[in-house]
């Protein structure tokens, strides 16, 4: 490709150096945004598609898959409504592959699975 | 329109970093509904944006068969990690699809086989392709939608 750099080490002027072995491992390989509630898709890198599986319960699938399915995926919501949006949502894992992340939308004060107006997933790891 | 460069052999992680920068995303209207349990409701998958651009543009992403080669290996009891990763980055990348050629390359890549296999085998279609105007307005009884009977041959 074009551009490309080949370094195993980038140097601040001042704050110190940095192997990019770290840059390289420690990056996010893969990330999604979307709707919960409706389920579309607003921006993403190495996503394929979301899967709205009912209330609250999605799958993402990554489009260069993962190493292992022991990879790091991490997520977060937003509340549905001007009221939800105060709730706590308790995100958790469906189901790990090396090419999709099932995780599901708890609320708390609902105590049930429940739509989040947002939902942001990100995985952590070694691609294959 | 944006040339793709010759792409064989270079991982896709860096193709799809590519395509994010060079193409715009491509909101698909299609929408693919399934359903693979009898005791669940109605899946519906929707395609990413930027996957979409990719498979319109062509020269990026691996043919299907790489990710059932890759599901085969996943599927193994011993299985730990990858060892034909390679598949993904040194196969031929598919031409430029339509988009509808790109939803039936996605049905195969991210439903179960055992939907998309025998779809209209049984009583009623397992899946179905519609566009977003027909899927239900409000997320009421989410839990309940189903494939609609009406749509038995």
């Amino acid at each position: 490709m074009a551009g490309k750099i080949i370094a195993d080490q980038i140097e601040h002027s001042t704050a110190g150096s940095l192997d990019t072995s770290y840059v390289v491992n420690g990056s996010a390989k893969a990330w999604a945004n979307y709707s919960g509630s409706g389920t579309t898709l607003n921006d993403s890198l190495n996503t394929s598609s979301a899967t709205d599986h009912g209330t609250g319960q999605y799958t993402t699938s990554w489009t260069n898959s993962f190493d292992n399915a022991t990879y790091a995926g991490s997520m977060i919501s937003q509340g549905s409504s001007t009221v939800n949006a105060s709730y706590f949502f308790n995100m958790y894992f469906g189901g790990m592959a090396t090419g999709s992340l099932r995780i599901n939308s708890y609320s708390q004060a609902a105590v049930a699975l429940q739509d989040s107006s947002n939902v942001s997933t990100i995985g952590h790891g070694d691609l294959a | 329109m944006t040339q793709t460069p010759s792409f064989k052999g270079t991982h896709l992680f860096d193709r799809l970093c590519w395509a994010k920068e060079n193409l715009d995303g491509v909101q698909s209207d299609y929408r693919v509904v399934y359903e693979d349990s009898v005791d669940e409701c109605a899946k519906i998958l929707v395609p990413d944006p930027n996957w979409m651009a990719c498979a319109l543009q062509g020269g990026i992403l691996p043919p299907v068969w790489v990710y059932h080669e890759l599901a085969k290996d996943e599927a193994q009891p011993d299985f730990k990690k990858h060892t034909r990763g390679y598949l993904l980055h040194e196969t031929e990348p598919m031409p430029a699809m339509t988009e509808e050629e790109a939803i039936e390359y996605l049905i195969q890549k991210d439903c179960p086989q055992s939907v998309w296999t025998n779809w209209d085998s049984g009583n009623k279609p397992k899946m179905v392709i519609c566009k977003t105007e027909q899927l239900p307005k409000t997320r009421t009884w989410r839990n309940a939608w189903r494939i609609s009977d009406e749509l038995a041959a």
